[in-house]
């Protein structure tokens, strides 16, 4: 017995060591993984500390040359900065509530130049107002670059490692230090909102965010009537009950103001219900799912565009014509647009999605539709199909040719749009109608499923 | 006693050892069940799946094969997937890759005008999103939360790119946690294309939150729109 004392404590001291390994190595691990964090984002934080710098120097410069040549030079930089330096913001541990308006201000200021580039490419002169927008752009960044200086300065003193502000644990030890950071973010924050509005034509402006539908007329619906018009969309005899989503205070205040239904359908699953939106404005069914399965295909997509096209008669929507359409999951989703006097206008587009099974509609949204869609006026082409045709690229061979609508940030365009192929690839090309410009090229990218623009 | 002892100690030491060196490599998971759902993945003995009975079913067809259509990529299938490769000229080495799924007419590879664009990352992307923030949830609140991510796309105060919005650092819980990792089922996948393809039920808003579990004040100092499932959304 008095051989076998040690066994004990020897397994003991083995147990330890061996942890003692383990733990060192997940410390050690631990740590390589920090470091490497830790530089991640000092990184981030310089390279954003300098685009700024480059926007703001190149915005000064911008505003005094006088040549366009050299503007357009300058702006596209902006432009490239701006964006870098948003894509950087925004991958910082710092949460968006900090960020959102100073991410705004740099989206918008690589919006802005561009939309100018677009502007002198056309040969016209920076005018007034965009002179003055610059100025403020190239104050605000100013700003923007003093507040960046000024915690870059802090941040060195305290020695303060941005990767534990994502680290909750070490938060109230660093909570002098976040402090720091969080609020001169924040003081950059309200900075930013302070600033005028930009009144430009591009997707990022406040002018094309807050846009309201054109399509939508009419007197406000009561939900009784909301009721009633998703129930008669859907069938009347084929729906057993209807719930309502619950709203919020300020449900009127998206761009489409709409009461949102589910809809129970006779002989099917409960949780298979069917979605349906109803606008408020003119009681109008903006969209609708049916997320129900589809087992055999047995209809061919020609089939299933003709019951689109049918079920688009029935809803009052008389001349739409099929124009892509993508395979998915038994289903086959048409993008039908509208056509008046031969001309197809892109900007009135309603979707519909046939199940493959059946023929039955399983899908629908004419938000865009309603969105866009109004009186207009179209114009006669100043020039004729010919002369646009010279204004195509020479290796460019043309499939079809016809009289287009399609949008131009809050406008639309009147174009010739020529079909054709390029070095094996299918692309459009769309030449204004009315001054010949080439306003726009895109590439068709076909697959086995359907075809989608690029 | 001395034996159990020393049995004892190794086997801890094995324990230990395991925990040691052990590198989870349950991402393997994810990988192959992608390719299920996206691109066809490389068949090769021991596989087992739909495609596998594809393959079996096109080469009973046509006399290759002689065993049952049973999804399991055994001996016999191995043997006749060889024979198909050599009357086809293609190197018989009983793996059905690109090139044999091709000449089995498994897969229409996309046409030379596609060049390599496609928007199938986007896609799984965004149902990997849907699935780890909002599994639970139905229908509808899947799409909702995938335009959220996409409505966010298109706004000035946030990233421009669907994996800019989804990775944006304490964007969302899902990413944080982990659990975006996760294999997206049918229904996310679905969601992630409904959404994709304009489907907007939350009309344009850019975020939304669970009232349960919401840990953020700032977040209820938005404006509520509407309540889908469990979230409630908001511009």
């Amino acid at each position: 017995m008095n051989r076998r004392w040690w066994i004990a404590p020897t397994l003991l001291a083995l147990l330890l060591v061996v942890s003692g390994i383990w733990g060192y190595n997940q410390y050690t691990m631990k740590n390589r993984y920090e470091v490497a964090l830790e530089n991640h984002y000092q990184r981030l934080f310089f390279d954003v500390k300098k685009h700024v710098d480059n926007v703001q120097v190149s915005l000064s410069k911008a505003l005094v040359s006088d040549s366009k040549e050299q503007n357009v030079l300058l702006l596209s930089q902006i432009m490239n900065e701006a964006y870098f330096a948003q894509d950087k913001l925004s991958q910082m541990p710092i949460t968006h509530a900090e960020t959102a308006k100073t991410e705004k201000f740099l989206n918008q200021a690589a919006d802005y130049s561009y939309h100018i580039i677009q502007t002198h490419l056309l040969g016209e002169n920076v005018t007034k107002e965009q002179r003055e927008a610059l100025t403020n752009l190239q104050k605000n960044s100013a700003t923007f670059n003093g507040e960046l200086a000024k915690l870059h300065a802090s941040m060195m003193e305290s020695n303060f490692a941005l990767g534990e502000l994502s680290n909750k644990q070490s938060r109230r030890v660093e909570e002098g230090n976040e402090k720091v950071f969080q609020t001169s973010l924040v003081s950059m924050d309200k900075q930013m909102s302070k600033s005028p509005e930009l009144i430009y034509d591009g997707p990022f402006s406040d002018q094309m965010l807050n846009r309201k539908p054109l399509g939508l007329g009419g007197n406000n619906v009561s939900l009784e009537e909301a009721k009633r018009i998703a129930t008669d969309f859907f069938g009347k005899d084929r729906v057993a009950r209807l719930e309502v989503f619950e709203q919020g205070e300020n449900a009127s205040e998206v761009r489409i103001p709409a009461y949102t239904f589910h809809l129970y359908p006779k002989n099917q699953q409960k949780d298979l219900a069917v979605y349906i939106g109803v606008s408020k404005k003119g009681g109008k069914v903006v969209w609708m799912v049916n997320p129900r399965p589809v087992s055999k295909k047995t209809l061919s997509p020609k089939q299933a565009e003709e019951k689109a096209l049918k079920y688009l008669k029935e809803k009052g929507f008389e001349s739409m014509e099929a124009n892509y359409s993508l395979k998915y999951d038994g289903t086959i989703l048409f993008n039908f647009v509208n056509k008046e006097k031969d001309v197809t206008i892109y900007p009135d587009l309603i979707k519909v999605k046939v199940a493959l099974d059946t023929g039955e509609i399983v899908g629908f949204d004419a938000s865009a539709y309603y969105l866009n869609h109004h009186e207009r006026t179209i114009e006669s082409p100043h020039i004729d199909e010919t002369a646009a045709r010279e204004k195509v690229n020479v290796d460019f061979n043309i499939d079809s040719v016809r009289l287009t609508i399609i949008p131009k940030g809050k406008n639309e365009i009147l174009c010739y749009e020529f079909k054709g192929k390029h070095n094996g690839a299918d692309f459009i090309v769309y030449i204004n109608a009315l001054d010949g410009r080439e306003e726009q090229v895109l590439q068709i990218i076909e697959d086995d499923n359907g075809t989608l623009t690029f | 006693m001395k034996r159990f002892i020393v049995m004892t100690t190794v086997f801890i030491m094995l324990f230990l050892s395991i925990f040691l060196f052990y590198e989870s490599n349950n991402k393997v998971g994810t990988a192959s069940k992608y390719n299920m759902y996206f691109a066809p993945r490389t068949l090769y003995w021991g596989v087992e799946g739909a495609d596998v009975k594809t393959v079996q079913d096109k080469l009973l067809r046509w006399g290759y094969y002689d065993g049952y259509v049973d999804g399991i990529y055994g001996a016999r299938t191995y043997r006749a997937v060889i024979r198909f490769q050599n009357k086809n000229g293609l190197n018989p080495d009983g793996v059905v890759g690109p090139s044999t799924a091709q000449a089995l007419g498994m897969v229409t590879t996309a046409p030379s005008s596609a060049q390599g664009v496609s928007r199938k990352s986007d896609e799984y992307l965004l149902a990997r999103a849907i699935h780890g923030e909002a599994r639970g949830e139905p229908y509808v609140g899947k799409v909702a939360v995938a335009a959220v991510i996409l409505n966010r796309t298109r706004s000035p105060s946030f990233p421009n790119t669907i994996a800019g919005v989804i990775y944006q650092p304490l964007a969302f819980t899902a990413v944080a946690d982990g659990q975006i990792n996760l294999t997206p089922n049918k229904d996310s996948i679905n969601a992630a294309r409904d959404a994709l393809n304009g489907w907007d039920p939350t009309y344009g808003c850019l975020y939304y939150w669970n009232p349960a579990t919401a840990t953020s004040k700032w977040i209820w100092s938005r404006k509520v729109v509407l309540k889908i499932g469990k979230h409630w959304f908001g511009l």
